[in-house]
């Protein structure tokens, strides 16, 4: 998979270098490198550039949170609010969109929030790694997020979950159709929040590839536009990596929302 | 006072023009000063645009996942059965109803959450009408 991936990187920078002259392959940062190549029973399980920066993530999170509390002052210190504040933010989005019964469930949906901000903010650094630029990444987050909500709907409910799939107030004679077309559009789920998360960052950053390619390309003269788009750009793109890992904590609430009370249609 | 205008405006209609003419003028200024205020700041303004590009691509997402399941699931199932290509049609169609019913979910959802038309203007609006 990874050689795979790596080929078709070399491909398409072949192709980029005879088609735009010097200019950077703008997918090149994408690309996946072993660091610690290790095989684990014939699979490829080495050390990654983007298990790299899953590991930082995990460690800035902590070292974050764990450090911005450690005086547990009443009058929080500004790290202390800022620690906080992320978890009143994220304890309110629990409660609104899942209810107070729901709240047990707030440490893995913090854990998430917080996972897929650590690694947009990060992708925002210069010479860093946007690990949820690859759509594997996030879909494996989704299929969690999406195989637990179906369990925790069947532990609650048991087989009466299936009602979840029979909308109300429909003639008998369309209920075949329907329940097929509800199976189908609970199954998007898991697809739409893994492709909605990857896209926009990895459209995001190799927009701004492109425009730093066009900075270099235009020299001293020309350059200045396209690095005043890129500043503001770049502004925008720190906006969708908040929102993007908002909107993945939200909809994991409305889907913990729908598997606990199914009240949802 | 009523009376008054009513004779200038028999008499001296040049008068009068001038006067609707003054008047035009304040209130263009006053339009003009009314609406820079109301104008919205422009941070504001890329917070919003970004918000509702989230939005837009939120129900694009959407939309295209439905057609994407559906195929694959007639895809999976025509290869289960041998019943190419008849599955995959019939549940392309089928995904792209579970797509556009997801989209009209999703918008009604943030059409609940949205402020009501009209009652999304800042309260000081109304003083500034009459």
């Amino acid at each position: 998979m990874i050689e795979a991936y790596a080929a078709e990187g070399a491909e398409a920078g072949a192709h980029g270098a005879a088609g735009a002259g010097s200019m950077p392959n703008p997918m090149h940062q994408f690309e996946i490198k072993r660091l610690i190549p290790f095989e684990l029973f014939g699979v490829d399980a080495s050390f990654t550039n983007s298990a790299l920066f899953m590991v930082i993530a995990a460690c800035a999170i902590t070292l974050f949170t764990v450090y911005a509390m450690r005086s547990r002052a009443l009058v929080p210190t500004r790290l202390q609010s800022v620690a906080e504040m992320s978890y009143t933010f994220v304890a309110g989005m629990v409660r609104d969109n899942v209810g107070t019964d729901g709240m047990k469930y707030f440490p893995f949906i913090f854990t998430l929030f917080m996972f897929v901000l650590a690694l947009n903010m990060l992708g925002m650094l210069p010479y860093s790694f946007t690990v949820t630029s690859h759509i594997i990444v996030t879909f494996a987050l989704a299929a969690i997020i999406f195989l637990g909500v179906t369990v925790i709907g069947f532990w609650k409910h048991g087989v009466g979950f299936l009602r979840f799939f029979v909308p109300e107030g429909i003639p008998v004679i369309l209920l075949p159709l329907l329940v097929v077309i509800e199976v189908i559009s609970y199954l998007t789920r898991p697809i739409s929040l893994s492709v909605r998360l990857f896209a926009n960052m990895m459209a995001g950053h190799t927009m701004l590839k492109v425009f730093g390619a066009f900075v270099v390309a235009l020299g001293f003269l020309g350059g200045w536009a396209p690095l005043a788009f890129m500043v503001a750009f770049t502004g925008l793109e720190i906006l969708v990596a908040f929102l993007q890992a908002y909107v993945f904590a939200i909809l994991t609430c409305i889907y913990l929302n729908d598997a606990l009370h199914m009240h949802s249609h | 006072m009523a009376g008054a205008d009513k004779t200038s405006g028999r008499n001296q209609g040049g008068c009068d023009q001038d006067g609707i003419r003054r008047r035009l003028d304040t209130l263009g200024e006053r339009l003009a000063e009314v609406q820079a205020r109301h104008a919205p700041t422009p941070l504001l303004d890329a917070g919003a645009r970004g918000a509702a590009f989230g939005q837009a691509m939120r129900l694009g997402v959407e939309l295209v996942a439905g057609v994407g399941v559906g195929g694959f699931i007639g895809w999976a199932l025509d290869r289960l059965f041998g019943t190419a290509p008849f599955l995959m049609v019939a549940f392309l169609i089928l995904g792209a109803v579970a797509g556009i019913m997801n989209v009209f979910r999703t918008a009604k959802a943030m059409q609940a959450k949205a402020p009501p038309a009209g009652k999304d203007l800042p309260a000081d609006m109304d003083d500034d009408d009459d």
